[in-house]
């Protein structure tokens, strides 16, 4: 009972059509058009109606959503103005689109789709900071060198020849620890106040 | 190309206008108007008032047929409305009922 029809060039439909086998437009359709075979808009053809199928392909203008149970083909000369849904869509050089495209065979399933991955995210990138802290705690054994030297520095604040001597070894370190870093500005300040405390303190002697 | 082709296993639910051949094989509720031949093929269904050029009925239709030219009705075919047509033919084998206005 699947038989071809065709709406001509010079025919227009007003209201819905609906049933088996394939149709081609060739002319104006203003309703819905609801096949369970093949749909086609030919170059001069017209929807403004939802229209869904099998396979649909256009080369004509339609206003309206395409919904392909097997795929949405647009080809050159295409003007489409509606949403585009089907598990296999083409959009073919020279075919105009204003609409979204869903490459999918239900449009339920959208809105639950999209909060998804927004919430995996979040996961991920908290998942991410936490493996970046512990690469740090493990390098920080490393420095142990340095931390001597640090004690030193103590020790040596007393004596100022000494902490002149220990400040290239830890600027050479420096560059290696940026954790180092941070601690070293305070000895360079030190030894100056050392220096002018001794000084007063040879003055006040 | 043979025009508009309503197929077998298609239903329209509205008005069809056309300025070329319709050949109705599947179900047609609404209006149909051609200023071409209109023919309803032997697995039409047809609910609608039909005009067109010259009528062919060998389907069902229910609804009344206006033609300038003609209006036949073929062996099968079932017409329950009005005609309006210039010449009107009704096969052997096929039903009518309504009235018949032939511009006398």
């Amino acid at each position: 009972m699947s038989q071809s029809s065709v709406i001509g060039a010079g025919t227009t439909v007003h209201g819905s059509i609906a049933g088996e086998g394939s149709l081609e437009i060739f002319g104006r359709v203003e309703g819905d058009v609801e096949m369970s075979g093949d749909v086609s808009v030919a170059d001069g053809g017209a929807v403004r109606g939802n229209v869904s199928a099998k396979k649909i392909s256009v080369h004509g203008a339609v206003q309206g959503d395409l919904r392909g149970s097997e795929a949405v083909l647009l080809e050159r000369g295409a003007r489409v103005v509606g949403d585009l849904i089907a598990p296999r869509i083409g959009i073919g050089n020279g075919a105009l689109v204003r609409g979204s495209v869903r490459t999918e065979g239900e449009p339920s399933p959208s809105p639950n789709k999209r909060p998804a991955p927004a919430a995996f995210k979040p996961t991920a990138f908290a998942a991410k900071p936490v493996a970046k802290a512990e690469p740090k705690l493990a390098p920080a054994p490393p420095p142990a060198p340095p931390a001597p030297v640090e004690d030193e520095d103590e020790d040596e604040a007393e004596d100022v020849d000494d902490d002149v001597v220990a400040q290239p070894a830890l600027a050479a370190a420096a560059p290696a620890r940026p954790k180092d870093v941070e601690r070293r500005p305070p000895p360079p300040v030190l030894p100056s106040l050392g220096k002018g405390a001794k000084g007063k303190k040879k003055g006040q002697g | 190309m043979a025009g508009t082709v309503i197929g077998a296993g298609l239903s329209i639910e509205g008005d069809i206008t056309s300025d070329e051949e319709v050949v109705v094989q599947g179900n047609l509720r609404g209006k149909l108007t051609s200023t071409d031949a209109v023919s309803i093929g032997p697995g039409g269904v047809v609910q609608a008032d039909v005009a067109g050029q010259s009528v062919s009925i060998a389907g069902q239709v229910t609804g009344d047929v206006t033609a300038p030219e003609r209006v036949d009705i073929q062996a099968g075919g079932r017409l329950v409305g009005d005609v309006k047509a210039a010449r009107f033919t009704i096969a052997d084998g096929a039903s009518f009922k309504g009235a018949v206005d032939m511009e006398v």
